[in-house]
């Protein structure tokens, strides 16, 4: 199988895969009980049961769910996904709105991520066995047990609060592109990125510590190439096969991840979004960010297998 | 209305309702709760919504109480909130034998205590959620609101309250536990600023409001202890951290707080109101009340429509339904209505409760540029019909009538001491604005909010800020406060708001916002936890501001359910609701316990005498388990229970 069929067998595996997608998202949002009516009217007296029965007609709320189903699926195939119930506005501009916000959000915790994790994953692969190793497998265990809200705060109060170098608030006065973003990204990126930091970190290691036990390590130090050589170039290269497709699967730990993050920094993102649409049942909000956040992952698993197929030859010819 | 739920949602510490819990018997808790060995002669379900802490802590407390006793069986169900609603506002919910609890926010009509709660009209929808069916009290209800007599003689309304009270103290259909405090928490550059009782407009109050004297400006230099209105200082920009996004700009679309309070800096009333909830003619420059007749809504019979209703029994027309004939049946497949046109030709013919009379401010000026006059009122009550506040808007109110370019009447439809109040609750819209679709007044929808108050709407960046300045135009700003003949105030107060810009920056996680008060990224902010309030009113570089306002927490027994039918069962778990325990543990200390059904604000209309009322009603809703076992032994002993 070349290269090209097998990028293109991939692409196909997709869409049952996001079909799948869609069904779920669909029937959880639709089988939780209550709906954005029951929110709408909620305890105001002078609403009515007509009343309520004719906005439910109107949103198309009271036809039988493989049917909304149908109806929504295909309006989503034409990129309509629907309007918000509580202000009328279409749910497409919400989420284009939104979606910048979390994607610099995210990639900035990620980087950060692996900023960290690398360098200290080599470190203590190096020096397995040491004082620096111990170290670093207790930072990752730390670093996958705090929860990210927690950390958050604890940043804002002493970055924030108490030292004063960040603000507590977004520049939200200014453009996302605005250098003064960069600086203020770093507390919510290193909340978000801390716990796929900590996992990266310690298959990083593992897999180097694998690495510099084999053969070839023996030939290249053997041939008196300098020890930078011998780890950067040929067992970093090698080791990273199984980091990168690890980094890919935590995008999921990063997105869900950015829900609570957003909340915590107060920014304007999907995942605060997706909150405010949970606790106005906004059925449509809700399915179109939950619909996005599975292709995203979808994608950025394709890309994982893309890089695992461009960096490992073995794995396209089987 | 429903006291907003969200406030407490996000993290409050389980911390302090252990020590309750602690005070009020942890054994109850840790070892009997949910699992009841059902020994004991009383079952009793308490159900409450999941989301707020607070609540449940009070229901875990009660619950705790009750165990205590040795008479009750106790099971705490909890809900989320849409799904709660749902099931206590269902009609059906009133035969099954639970005890609910819930928040309500009241005014100060003292109506918002005892009726919504337990007027047969209010079965199935807010908030009667046990189908109190009590026809005395609907009468008591009724004559102390209604008619010629409360109309005209105030003392006689006040009397009235005092015999709901007492009625209601000895029927004890539920438990109202305490009164909340609000509170705003500002930095010392804040001056000057006192809260007002409702949290929609406690910033526009504070901004400006003559009638109490109430001016607030901003100094870095000087501690808020230390100045007076002399130091005023003009200039500046107040930075509200505020806990949701305004959904809707547009007044009769929108119902929670967060889109109130960022209205009413825009928009104004016809009349305005103290602290206190006395009324001061504002957009009106003065008002009458012409004639009061003593009628009946049966009265309009012969100027209604007949329509049919629709499969829910509901009246299918389009026009706004003003009056629904009282004694018609929608089972019989018609009603007859009034509807607005009718209305007026109700009035034409002389047919109405009563009638009062508003002389306009000449020369009050809308943002836009438009003069204030009668059409406007006219145009705004038009635009109130069918909205989502018609209900409430029409609850009182007949028809609007220009008499001439300044002069515009209102009509009840019967004799209504709240009339008064509640016909001028509109807020006044331009022309330009009057007759836009509903929720299209709104800057997301390319509406840019115009009223004629004292602060124009600028931006708004969704989830992020809001913003507005300054109206430079400002009516009393032009006119001179001391051109207002009811003003007695002081000379240094001055002609209008002094703070230049507005940002309402809007931070939904309570700890974000706090943290955002200390590191100086916002002035003043509200809905903090207990918690941190305790925190700011020990320092000296906050200052906490709390006002008793209309928010209360009940519970309601279901008095169609044996043994519940029997009053001396309510009135023993009464005496078990543990009130002050609830307010120092759970609410460490920023409520009031209800020692009567009736708080501060709504005390001037609601009771003859606030302290002998306590002083008769108090020993109903103390905690007591001794009276609280007699009574129990005498309903065991009359039910046949072991």
């Amino acid at each position: 199988m070349s290269l090209r069929r097998f990028i293109l067998k991939r692409i196909l595996s997709i869409i049952p895969i996001l079909f799948g997608v869609s069904l779920i998202t669909f029937a959880l949002v639709h089988l939780t009980p209550g709906d954005p009516i029951d929110q709408m009217v909620g305890v105001n007296p002078h609403v009515t049961a007509s009343d309520e029965a004719q906005l439910r007609d109107r949103y198309g709320l009271n036809r039988p769910l493989w049917e909304q189903y149908g109806v929504w699926m295909g309006n989503v195939l034409t990129g309509d996904f629907g309007q918000v119930y509580s202000n009328g506005r279409d749910v497409s501009a919400v989420i284009m709105m939104r979606l910048p916000e979390t994607i610099a959000l995210g990639i900035f915790g990620w980087v950060f991520g692996l900023a960290i994790a690398i360098p200290t994953g080599i470190y203590a692969a190096v020096k397995k066995g040491q004082l620096a190793d111990d170290a670093s497998r207790f930072i990752a265990l730390s670093g996958i047990s705090i929860p990210n809200f927690w950390l958050g705060l604890m940043l804002i109060l002493i970055g924030a609060v108490t030292l004063s170098l960040w603000p507590v608030l977004p520049p939200s006065r200014q453009p996302l592109y605005h250098p003064y973003m960069l600086w203020y990204l770093v507390l919510p990126g290193i909340t978000i990125g801390t716990a796929a930091a900590a996992s990266i970190m310690r298959v990083m290691r593992t897999s180097m510590a694998e690495e510099l036990n084999k053969e070839y390590v023996t030939a290249a130090r053997a041939k008196g190439l300098p020890e930078q050589t011998v780890i950067l170039k040929h067992v970093l290269r090698n080791s990273l096969i199984s980091v990168v497709t690890l980094a890919a699967t935590l995008t999921a730990s990063i997105v869900a991840g950015s829900v609570v993050v957003e909340v915590v920094f107060n920014w304007p993102g999907l995942g605060r979004e997706l909150i405010n649409a949970i606790n106005g049942r906004e059925i449509n909000l809700i399915m179109a960010i939950t619909l996005f956040t599975g292709v995203f992952i979808i994608i950025a698993n394709l890309i994982a297998d893309i890089l695992y197929a461009v960096l490992d030859p073995r794995i396209r010819y089987d | 209305m429903v006291r907003n739920t969200k406030q407490s949602r996000s993290e409050i510490k389980r911390r302090r309702v252990l020590q309750g819990i602690g005070a009020a018997g942890a054994i109850s808790i840790a070892g009997c709760l949910g699992d009841s060995d059902g020994d004991a002669p009383f079952d009793i379900q308490l159900e409450v919504n999941s989301d707020n802490d607070d609540r449940v802590q009070m229901v875990e407390l009660i619950a705790s109480s009750l165990e205590e006793s040795g008479y009750f069986n106790t099971e705490i169900e909890d809900y989320e909130w849409n799904d709660y609603v749902a099931r206590v506002m269902d009609p059906a919910y009133a035969e099954d034998g639970f005890v609910p609890c819930i928040g309500l926010s009241g005014t100060f009509n003292p109506e918002s205590f005892c009726q919504a709660l337990h007027h047969s009209e209010n079965h199935g929808q807010c908030c009667n959620l046990n189908g109190i069916n009590d026809s005395e009290l609907d009468d008591m209800l009724d004559d102390a609101r209604y008619g010629v007599d409360v109309v005209e003689d105030p003392d006689l309304r006040r009397e009235r309250y005092d015999e709901i009270w007492e009625y209601l103290a000895e029927e004890r259909y539920s438990s109202i536990t305490h009164f909340d405090l609000d509170a705003a928490v500002m930095n010392t550059d804040v001056h000057g600023f006192s809260m007002f009782p409702f949290s929609e407009s406690i910033f526009s109050y504070g901004l400006f409001s003559p009638q109490d004297e109430q001016v607030m400006w901003m100094d870095e230099d000087a501690h808020p202890d230390d100045t007076d209105l002399s130091d005023l200082q003009e200039g500046g920009t107040l930075r509200i951290g505020a806990a949701e996004n305004p959904d809707s700009f547009d007044p009769p679309y929108s119902t929670d707080t967060t889109s109130t309070m960022a209205q009413v800096f825009g928009f104004e009333q016809l009349l305005t109101s103290d602290r206190d909830g006395n009324l001061y003619p504002w957009l009106a420059e003065s008002y009458e009340l012409v004639e009061t007749q003593d009628i009946d809504r049966l009265a309009y019979e012969d100027y209604m429509d007949e329509v049919d209703v629709d499969e829910d029994g509901l009246p299918d027309t389009d026009e706004q339904i003003i009056i629904q004939h009282p004694e018609d049946d929608p089972a019989d497949g018609s009603v007859r209505v009034l509807t607005p046109a009718e209305a007026a030709d109700a009035v034409d013919d002389g047919v109405f409760g009563m009638q009062f009379r508003y002389e306009i401010r000449e020369g009050v000026e809308f943002h836009n540029g438009e003069e204030l006059t009668a059409e406007h009122v006219v145009a705004t009550v038009e635009r109130y019909e069918n909205s989502d506040l018609s209900a409430q808007t029409f609850d009182s109110l007949l028809h609007a009538r220009e008499v001439d370019e300044y002069t515009v009447d209102l009509y009840a439809q019967v004799p209504d001491a709240e009339a008064e109040r509640e016909l001028p609750g509109l807020y006044i819209h331009s022309l330009e604005q009057a007759d836009l679709e509903g929720n299209d007044l709104d800057p997301r929808e390319g509406n840019d909010p115009i009223g004629t108050g004292p602060y124009v709407f600028e931006e708004i960046s969704d989830e992020q800020y809001v913003e507005y300045s300054r109206n430079e135009n400002y009516w009393v700003t032009e006119l001179g406060v001391e051109q207002i003949d009811w003003f007695d105030g002081p000379s240094e107060f001055p002609d209008g708001p002094v703070i230049d810009e507005i940002e309402v920056e809007i931070v939904p996680d309570n700890s974000t916002r706090s943290a955002a008060l200390q590191s100086d990224e916002i002035d003043i902010t509200y809905g903090l936890t207990t918690d941190d309030l305790d925190g700011y009113d020990e320092s000296n570089d906050y200052v906490v501001r709390s006002i008793e306002a209309g928010g209360y927490e009940y519970i309601q027994y279901p008095a169609n359910v044996e043994p519940w039918d029997d009053d001396r069962l309510r009135r023993a778990v009464n005496l078990l609701v543990p009130r002050e325990s609830i307010v120092e543990n759970v609410l460490n200390g920023w409520a009031r316990p209800a020692w009567t059904d009736i708080p501060e604000l709504a005390e001037e209309n609601g009771t003859v005498d606030a302290a002998a009322l306590e002083d008769r009603i108090r020993p109903y809703n103390e905690y007591d388990p001794e009276r609280a076992e007699e009574l129990l032994e005498e309903v065991i002993e009359d039910h046949d229970l072991d």
